[in-house]
């Protein structure tokens, strides 16, 4: 992969940590300066009927990665995740609820490092 | 809020590119940070090409990804994402789609296209491929709309993997784009 700057590091992240409010731990900020890459999960405010083909879609995606050796982890949730992996024969990857930016920091720096 | 911005996947996972194309190790941030300094809320929309082809797949053009089964997988990700699209514009909310332009999936007004290529992968770099288009998975997804009776989002590409890339100037488009125009 001459040139290719990717980290083998994908996040799947609750949509209302993509888009924090004021308040709110701002995890796409964190996950870019530690430079992983993110997969959205559905924010809380969509329907489920609307979130389902979105998780399965996430859970097809994060089979591609994990089948080619990416480090997976899981940033916040979204119900209905746990399934939709389940059925590409993933298991949740190692995963947190931050409650601050700092915290999630340390979470990816240890999921790198293995 | 200011709008809903649905993302090319790769703006937040440069992982899902093609070898060779990750610009940086996972958020490609000018655009992303200019979403999000504007207060736009950001939606990604999942990769078409790669749950279909994979991450080895090798760059490729329109014609390659041209048939009934790519179309088919398009299809059924763009209703996920016109089903997101709907609940935004049923809101009242402002919707812009940010594209990925030189795509043969995710370009919005340039996609890459030679009806010639095909079989053992040998062809000169540089070999002229950019052509005015939209991508396939922009056009299951505009036909996904009609069909619902949505209107289609304003809409740009992200040029960074075209020759004529300009920082400034694709972030001034997108601006444009968050400001009513593109």
């Amino acid at each position: 992969m001459e040139g290719d700057l990717r980290s083998f590091r994908v996040a799947l992240v609750a949509g209302e940590l993509i888009n924090p409010g004021a308040d709110g731990v701002d995890a796409l900020a964190v996950i870019e300066q530690e430079g992983w890459g993110a997969m959205q999960l559905p924010a809380a405010d969509y329907p489920d009927e609307v979130a389902a083909p979105l998780l399965d879609q996430v859970a097809e995606q994060a089979e591609e990665f994990a089948r080619h050796g990416y480090t997976l982890a899981l940033v916040g949730n979204r119900a209905g995740l746990e399934q939709a992996l389940a059925r590409y024969g993933l298991a949740v990857p190692p995963a947190i609820e931050p409650a601050a930016d700092d915290q999630l920091r340390t979470f990816l720096a240890e999921v790198a490092a293995g | 809020m200011p709008g809903v911005a649905f993302v090319a996947h790769c703006l937040l996972n440069q992982n899902s590119k093609t070898d060779g194309g990750a610009r940086c190790p996972g958020v490609y941030s000018p655009l992303v940070d200019e979403l999000r300094e504007r207060g736009w809320r950001i939606e990604q929309m999942p990769c078409p090409e790669l749950a279909f082809t994979g991450l080895n797949r090798f760059w490729a053009v329109r014609e390659q990804y041209d048939t009934t089964a790519f179309r088919r997988h398009c299809r059924k990700i763009a209703a996920a994402v016109t089903g997101a699209i709907e609940v935004h514009v049923a809101r009242g909310d402002d919707v812009i789609l940010v594209g990925i332009d030189g795509s043969p999936s995710m370009g919005v007004h340039v996609t890459s296209s030679d009806p010639a290529r095909g079989g053992r992968p040998e062809w000169p770099d540089g070999a002229p491929e950019l052509s005015p288009g939209s991508g396939i998975f922009l056009e299951e997804l505009t036909a996904e709309l009609a069909e619902r009776g949505v209107t289609a989002p304003r809409a740009m590409g992200v040029s960074h993997q075209l020759p004529t890339h300009d920082p400034s100037q694709e972030r001034a488009q997108l601006v444009a784009l968050m400001e009513g125009g593109g």
